[in-house]
């Protein structure tokens, strides 16, 4: 079955519009009552529901950014004891980047995308599921331990050696290290099935360089959430395994380096900003071109930008570390590429000005988010540029004037353009319309009480004022300033409170909104408001992609599109090819299931008992976990052998692909991306203590043969594995037995992971030396993926058992062999730094 | 994307970028290791090893983006324009981000 032209496809006849939506509602709607809510897996409840949460973080952390407002307003204030403040500051930094801004990205990306691309749903809503219930256990310990008084207190980038079990002896750097990595769950998660979305679930013959900017935008920060997260996850674990079991990777007196953490740790952190700025930057030129009733200047312009900031933000990590004394050339490096990425940007900004230029800017609500936007920005854009410059970041390094500057960048880049967003999608959201005035005050004293606040900063930092301090009794000229600050905070704190109340406002008692109020041409204002969890009764083909939201809305919602209703009873979407969008499968989603939520508690239940120092009993809670995801992928097995299906009239696809990639691989492939970037960071770590780190020296350690030879061992199975999940493909496709194949695979992995072991237990104990700390995080991490693809292969057995694997669906075998080759890949790697750390020895 | 696969596309996209992530990224590693192995010491003509290790792979990454940038017409047809840009992004990046290598003190 060849896929269609999209010319060529006659259009579905239209049908009365009700009955359709009965039937769509029927399947894709959630159950009633709270039980409902739990269990649903629908991207548009999802997102709303991250969007919320992430408000009431942003509330929670705005009450301790007026506590610490509140200390510092005078000189010696004893409003706070030191401890607390320690904890506040880190709270605040912490709630405001984990809890709130990537979550709330996270919401609206998955709330828009599948309504821009033209389709139902994500392409994993049980994963979008899952992220939310993570996020949300995840950032209830962090707010708990805030409450008991055990919360973080080492500030949000929790430096080592600060942070390690020496100088922070409780559970509060536990509680970060954790809490935190819980929490990213839902951003890996994230990342993967909005990439996998984009590339594959936009309408038919939507090409790449004709969809939205915004998935343009929202592809660009999934890719640097994939690579940017797993350093931040690495940097993490290795610090719980020092604290929790004295491996000494930050320790210098065994060999450890403190900088590796800041190494690890920025090379998330600075990435971060643009994960950060990238959506928002999607909301300004979706947002722009519309109010200002023209078309945006330059896509093709700022595709490019979106790429360079992509690629040039991960080459600006060492910036924040221009203090702690790095050669000059590496100096140079970073600065360059500090001061290269304001290009990109500029490139962004002078498109959306032309655009503004060409057009008829309208001053609406959103409009006016904009322009404090720009306001904002561009001057914090322009202290960047600064603070890429060395000498003068040596002056500045850790006063007020970084604070400032970050705010002005993270206020002024992320959040005057997420209430842009909010304002412009909250007749979508609610269906209702806003009562006019209350936004306009809120905007003013957001505006006012921002620059209010932060400009003064600057200032109290050029005098010399460091950041983090809970008093300056000293400094008394610093008071005006401050004082100054305190007052202003308080005013942009009531401004967001305007808009909260203003959101509710407009939501419980809002008119109800005409459709497309803006008379915006994009999909996502091409259906009801509120929308309905299907999105569209039918899929638009690029006739109703052109035609407009308010061309388009009838005849989508009267079936003329594709793949309309859902006579079958199961939720459909079209599975497109990743350039020109041309349909190749129909891809079943799964229904509601409370399945996500208990694998997030199970999950949670490790997290908790490591937080609580059970490290023996820990590795107990991970049964049910497995256990739970073993459960999952049965029940994806859904439709073995389905009947092709009409998405219109005889033009007939496979619920299989044939050939083709399926969704789960796609999504498999993302995961194997971030999953490499984890090792490359690990292989950084293990470059960086062997070659960098200025501790003593790892003391010698004669490998013997028998290590050489396990090592060899292990390699050599594994490539007997990956050969036989290819040989077990072969043999389904042709229509052949592969139990004993996969019997025999089995078995190769377990002997792979006998000998990992071994090979373990013959190293030095990793508390010993640094060196040998990362050699065993080394081992334990080829030992976590041979123990996968062992799992992996018994449940393609599984399968064979029950018979699910034909030669049009071959189960479980296409992804375990893609597992199982990258994990050959990645124990040869290993295998050979350690080689190489032994032969430098 | 008509004339060439939509993974194909893309990966002419980054083409120009990853050159540039490459070129840093070993640059960076090669930086660490010279420092650490002492060949700012050991000379290769006019220059130190130090310094020639540093720039070859950004010369590397260079000639890579000026041969596609060559070629990316003849491949990609009208859908060349965004991956032109991309490669023009490579080039420009390696070029002066790994200029200080020429003139910087290295260790």
């Amino acid at each position: 079955m060849s896929p269609p032209d999209m010319t060529a496809i006659p259009a579905n006849p239209p049908r009365r519009a009700l009955p359709l939506h009965r039937e769509l509602d029927r399947v894709w709607r959630n159950g009633p009552g709270l039980w409902g809510q739990v269990t649903s897996v629908s991207h548009t409840t999802l997102g709303l529901r991250f969007m919320a949460t992430a408000f009431v973080f942003f509330g929670i952390g705005g009450l301790l950014s007026m506590l610490i407002r509140a200390q510092l307003a005078t000189p010696n204030s004893a409003f706070l004891d030191t401890a607390l403040y320690n904890q506040i500051f880190t709270m605040h930094g912490s709630i405001m980047m984990f809890l709130f801004a990537i979550p709330m990205l996270e919401g609206l990306a998955m709330y828009l995308l599948p309504k821009m691309l033209g389709t139902r749903d994500l392409a994993f809503p049980r994963l979008s599921a899952l992220g939310y219930w993570c996020y949300l256990l995840g950032g209830s310990i962090l707010i708990t331990a805030l409450l008991a008084g055990v919360a973080p207190a080492d500030g949000w980038f929790m430096y080592t050696p600060l942070s390690g079990k020496t100088y922070s002896p409780g559970i509060n750097a536990d509680v970060w290290l954790l809490g935190v990595t819980f929490v990213e769950i839902s951003a890996l998660a994230a990342a993967i099935e909005l990439m996998v979305s984009i590339l594959r679930l936009r309408a038919p013959g939507m090409t790449l360089t004709q969809m939205p900017l915004f998935a343009w935008y929202i592809l660009g920060t999934a890719a640097m959430m994939l690579a940017g997260f797993p350093p931040l996850i690495l940097g993490s674990v290795l610090l719980e395994m020092e604290r929790a079991f004295g491996w000494p990777f930050f320790d210098p007196e065994r060999g450890g380096d403190p900088l590796l953490w800041q190494h690890l740790f920025w090379l998330f952190g600075h990435p971060e900003v643009y994960i950060i700025f990238l959506p928002a930057a999607g909301v300004l030129s979706t947002v722009i071109p519309v109010l200002c009733r023209t078309k945006i200047v330059g896509y093709g312009a700022i595709v490019a930008a979106i790429l360079g900031m992509v690629f040039l933000s991960f080459g600006l990590w060492v910036h924040h570390m221009f203090t702690v004394g790095i050669p000059h050339l590496a100096l140079a490096f970073f600065s360059a590429a500090s001061m290269l990425v304001a290009v990109p940007t500029a490139v962004q900004i002078f498109a959306w000005i032309g655009t503004m230029w060409r057009g008829r800017p309208e001053l609406k609500l959103p409009m006016l988010y904009i322009l404090g936007f720009f306001f904002t920005f561009v001057m914090g854009g322009l202290t960047g540029v600064m603070l890429a410059v060395v000498p003068f970041n040596w002056q500045a390094h850790d006063t007020a004037f970084v604070t400032a500057h970050l705010h002005y960048v993270l206020i002024g880049g992320f959040v005057f353009p997420m209430l842009a967003g909010v304002a412009w999608w909250m007749p979508l959201m609610s269906g209702r319309r806003r009562i006019k005035g209350l936004g306009e005050a809120a905007f003013w004293l957001i505006l006012i009480g921002f620059h209010g606040t932060f400009f003064l900063m600057h200032l109290t930092g050029l005098m010399g004022m460091p950041r983090r301090i809970p008093t300056y009794a000293d400094n008394p000229e610093w008071m005006g300033l401050n004082l100054s600050s305190s007052f202003f905070g308080f005013v942009m704190t009531i401004g967001f409170a305007l808009f909260a109340i203003d959101l509710i406002l407009q939501a419980g008692f809002g008119k109800r909104s005409v459709r497309d109020p803006w008379q915006a041409p994009s999909l996502d204002w091409a259906m009801a408001l509120p929308p309905p969890n299907y999105n569209f009764a039918s899929l638009p083909g690029v006739e109703l992609q052109q035609a407009g939201a308010a061309g388009a809305m009838l005849k989508l919602a009267r079936g003329e599109g594709f793949l309309p209703g859902a006579p079958r009873g199961r939720r459909e979407i079209l599975v497109t090819s990743v350039g020109a969008a041309r349909p190749q499968h129909v891809a079943l989603l799964p229904f509601n299931t409370a399945l996500p939520l208990v694998l997030a508690l199970a999950i949670c239940a490790f997290v908790l008992l490591m937080l609580a120092g059970f490290y023996a009993v820990a590795p107990v809670a991970l049964i049910p976990v497995v256990g739970l995801i073993w459960a999952w992928a049965r029940r994806a097995v859904a439709a073995v052998d389905a009947a092709p299906v009409e998405i219109a009239p005889g033009q007939f696809l496979p619920v299989h692909p044939e050939g083709g990639a399926t969704l789960t691989q796609s999504g498999l492939t993302g995961l194997l991306f971030a999953n490499g970037t984890f090792l490359a960071s690990l292989l950084f770590g293990l470059a960086f203590i062997s070659l960098v780190s200025p501790g003593p020296p790892r003391p010698v350690w004669h490998a013997d043969g028998t290590v050489l030879l396990a090592a060899a061992a292990v390699v050599a199975l594994l490539a007997a594995g990956a050969l036989g999940a290819r040989w077990a493909l072969a043999r389904v496709e042709a229509a052949r037995p592969a139990g004993a194949v996969l019997i025999g695979a089995v078995i190769v992995n377990l002997l792979a992971l006998a000998g990992l072991a071994a090979l373990a237990f013959w190293l030095p104990a990793p508390t010993r030396h640094a060196g040998d700390a990362v050699r065993a995080a080394l081992v334990a991490y080829v030992g976590l993926h041979i123990a996968i693809a062992t799992l992996f292969s018994a449940f393609a057995l599984d399968q064979a058992r029950r018979g699910e694997l034909t030669p049009a669906s071959p189960g479980a075998l296409r992804n375990w062999g893609l597992w199982q080759r990258y994990t050959l890949a990645a124990a040869a790697l290993a295998m050979a730094a350690l080689w190489a750390q032994e032969a430098g020895a | 994307m008509r004339r060439v696969g939509g993974m194909v596309w893309l990966a002419w996209l980054i083409a120009g970028p990853t050159a540039w992530a490459a070129a840093f990224s070993v640059a960076y590693g090669l930086h660490g290791l010279g420092c650490e192995l002492g060949w700012p010491a050991l000379s290769l003509g006019p220059v130190s090893l130090q310094r020639v290790a540093i720039a070859l792979p950004s010369l590397a990454a260079i000639l890579l983006c000026l041969v596609l940038l060559a070629r990316v017409s003849t491949a990609l047809g009208p859908e060349a324009g965004i991956p032109r840009l991309g490669l023009w992004i490579g080039l420009v990046a390696t070029l002066y981000t790994m200029a200080p290598v020429l003139v910087a003190t290295s260790c």
